[in-house]
């Protein structure tokens, strides 16, 4: 089989090209020891495309670079497909000169020539061939224009004939490698017009207006929100709830009447019940996805990056680490997912570690159950302050991790602002399909364990199956309770739910029902005083992630940082918690 | 003189580049080099970062870094 390596400068179609060429024949990993995606397709078994990262250059140290360049060394590369944007081939040649060093056939793949027709760049393509030694195939890959022909070419193995026939080498001085590309582009393009203002300048002067800018970045942020929680998402959610899931449930209570008790416990209320709860959540993460590969996709999340640069600086992290914190308000799981498009490594662990601070959906119920309950007319101000707790703490954290565990000099941060354009359908959805499989995958193995693992916890005791209260959890939760004494709820019930909340935060209340029965509402009054019931919610909003988040901890960071933030989220959770109850005794008690 | 220097829709001249040699590799690499026009496009809402534009590009880099991208004397 042969090996196509394909290489480009960031936003220049690389991924829509990737997607045309093999179409869903395409597995995404990997690349071993860091968070880069690798992605491989197929042409028709007989090619293999490796997809690498969008980079400008091959030697300025990131990880990005480091791979494409082990890779091209290493990985038995046969032919470079090098796809550059045609409008803009003054930078984008630079990656090519570099690309030759490695003496393999390029085939340099000139994407947009549509949009550099409408700005008035004519190319030689035959001049342009012959002064770069390579094979050029002109496309548009919105268009679908030109795909073929790429195909065809790779699939007939023939782009060996004109190897570096103008032996132009790389060297180290920037400015004669920049001269050689002036010189060719000189020949092989003629510019006939200037454009004046472009429509992207128009855009530009809009949303990055001083005035506009932060008010439009909410409204489209806003927008999101309403779709993936209002209009789409959620309604998805709620009807696979009720419907599929409900009908499974049905089904199987049906197929296990005759079943052993314990066994049609296990199926029912241990794996559906507990892989259930994720699965249900996978419309929301797919389009929260949708919205932000749109956003992505668009241009505009550059300008996000832009504007909020300085204010993200503050806690050591750069613009570009805010999306992430934005997508955690929903579900930390896609937050910590989308902290993926990040420079640097340290960036990705940090904001990783920060996301889970923001206050997720999950966690909703409970404010509602326990407001509702201690503080009846202030509900939503006591919801609203342990939101804003989050962020608050979630900027000292920041502050101290910055400073300590993750010290390092501002690291320069330079983005480009690519072009506007308007998303492709396609594009959008095998992104968003893409991200949907790998939360099901990963995360759905490790729920499965631990559900089955919570279930036999809170169904059986050393003789046998048993009630909740007499079960392994609940001596469990008798054990760690004294640990919550200091915070005002040191009942082996609050510490179980506390337990059980792991499997997904909303879980805290259901477990409550189950525990406390009908009278929730007046045996809660009994075990918790107001402070006590806040001083729990803040540890609710604190304390170590649900496994969906650990699981998407450990697939993208590894064990390491899997332990590391149940740990320090347990702790901040338990210090915070003290906090509030012993100040506010002092205060109110 | 530096880039920093520069108002919104003012152009330049690059001379070199000083501080961080990672950032300044990057630069070059992107075609930042000796006698490149670059101009300042626009500034952030809130002063930092800005817009520079050479090579047919945008790029947003902080004022902190563009100090260290210094300009031909006019």
């Amino acid at each position: 089989m042969l090996t196509a390596a394909l290489l480009g400068n960031p936003n220049v179609g690389k991924t829509t090209l990737f997607n045309y060429l093999t179409g869903s024949n395409q597995y995404v990993g990997n690349w071993p020891g860091v968070t880069v995606e690798k992605k491989e397709g197929f042409i028709e078994d007989k090619i293999k495309i490796v997809d690498l990262p969008g980079i400008y250059a091959l030697d300025t140290y990131s990880n990005e670079e480091k791979i494409s360049k082990e890779f091209l060394e290493k990985g038995g590369v046969d032919v470079i497909v090098n796809i550059v944007d045609a409008s803009s081939l003054n930078r984008n040649l630079y990656l090519t000169l570099q690309l030759k060093q490695f003496n393999k056939p390029i085939i340099l793949v000139l994407n947009m020539i549509d949009v550099a027709k409408s700005k008035g760049i004519r190319i030689d393509y035959e001049k342009l061939a012959s002064k770069l030694g390579v094979i050029v195939i002109p496309i548009s890959a919105s268009k679908g224009i030109g795909i073929e022909e790429v195909k065809k070419l790779l699939k007939g193995g023939n782009f060996f004939s004109p190897l570096n026939e103008n032996h132009y080498h790389y060297t180290d001085d920037e400015k004669e490698n920049y001269k050689f590309i002036e010189e060719v582009l000189a020949e092989a393009l003629v510019k006939e017009k200037d454009e004046g203002i472009t429509i992207g300048e128009r855009i530009d002067s809009i949303v990055l207006n001083k005035f506009l800018a932060y008010p439009l970045f909410l409204f489209i942020l806003y927008i999101i929100f309403k779709f993936t929680f209002t209009w789409v998402g959620q309604p998805l959610s709620d009807a696979m709830d009720e419907y599929v899931l409900g009908g499974i449930v049905s089904i199987l209570e049906t197929l296990l009447q005759n079943s052993s008790h314990w066994f049609a416990s296990l199926i029912i209320d241990g794996i559906v019940g507990g892989v259930g709860a994720v699965i249900v959540f996978l419309p929301i993460v797919m389009t929260l996805f949708l919205g932000i590969s749109f956003l992505e996709d668009s241009g505009y999340m550059a300008r996000a990056a832009f504007i909020m640069d300085r204010i993200m600086r503050k806690i050591g992290l750069s613009g570009k680490a805010f999306i992430p914190f934005i997508i955690g308000f929903g579900c930390s799981v896609p937050g910590i997912m989308s902290a993926r498009t990040l420079e640097s490594e340290k960036d990705r662990k940090l904001t990783a570690l920060l996301v889970p601070l923001m206050s997720c959906n999950a966690r909703l119920p409970v404010y509602a159950l326990f407001a509702s309950i201690f503080f009846p007319g202030n509900e939503s101000s006591i919801t609203f302050s342990l939101y804003l707790l989050g962020v608050a703490i979630a900027i000292l954290i920041g502050i101290l991790f910055k400073n300590t565990i993750f010290k390092k000099d501002e690291e320069p941060f330079i983005i480009e602002l690519p072009e506007y354009k308007m998303p492709e359908i396609k594009n959008l959805m095998m992104n968003t399909w893409e991200k949907g499989k790998g939360f099901l995958k990963k995360a759905g193995t490790i729920i499965f364990s631990m559900s089955v693992i919570i279930w036999f916890l809170s169904n059986f005791n050393f003789n046998g199956m048993t009630d909740m209260e007499s079960s392994f959890l609940a001596y469990i939760g008798g054990i760690i309770a004294p640990v919550f004494k200091p915070m005002g709820y040191g009942t082996w019930q609050s510490s179980v739910a506390l337990l059980t909340g792991l499997m997904a935060k909303e879980v805290v209340v259901s477990t409550m029902g189950v525990i406390y029965g009908v009278d929730l509402h007046n045996l809660l009054l009994q075990h918790f005083t107001p402070i006590a019931a806040y001083s729990y919610l803040v540890f609710i909003l604190l304390y170590t992630p649900c496994i969906s988040v650990i699981a998407v901890m450990r697939k993208e960071f590894g064990n390491k940082m899997m332990a590391f933030s149940v740990l320090y989220q347990l702790l901040l959770a338990w210090i915070a918690s003290f906090i509030v109850y012993n100040v506010g005794s002092l205060i109110f008690g | 003189m530096s880039l920093c220097d520069l108002k919104p829709g003012q152009y330049g001249y690059i001379h070199c580049i000083k501080g961080d040699p990672k950032l300044a590799k990057r630069l070059l690499a992107l075609g930042c080099i000796e006698g490149t026009p670059v101009k300042v496009k626009l500034c952030a809402p809130l002063g930092d970062p800005i817009v520079i534009n050479f090579r047919g590009f945008d790029l947003a880099i902080r004022k902190n870094d563009a100090k260290n991208i210094l300009l031909k004397e006019a």
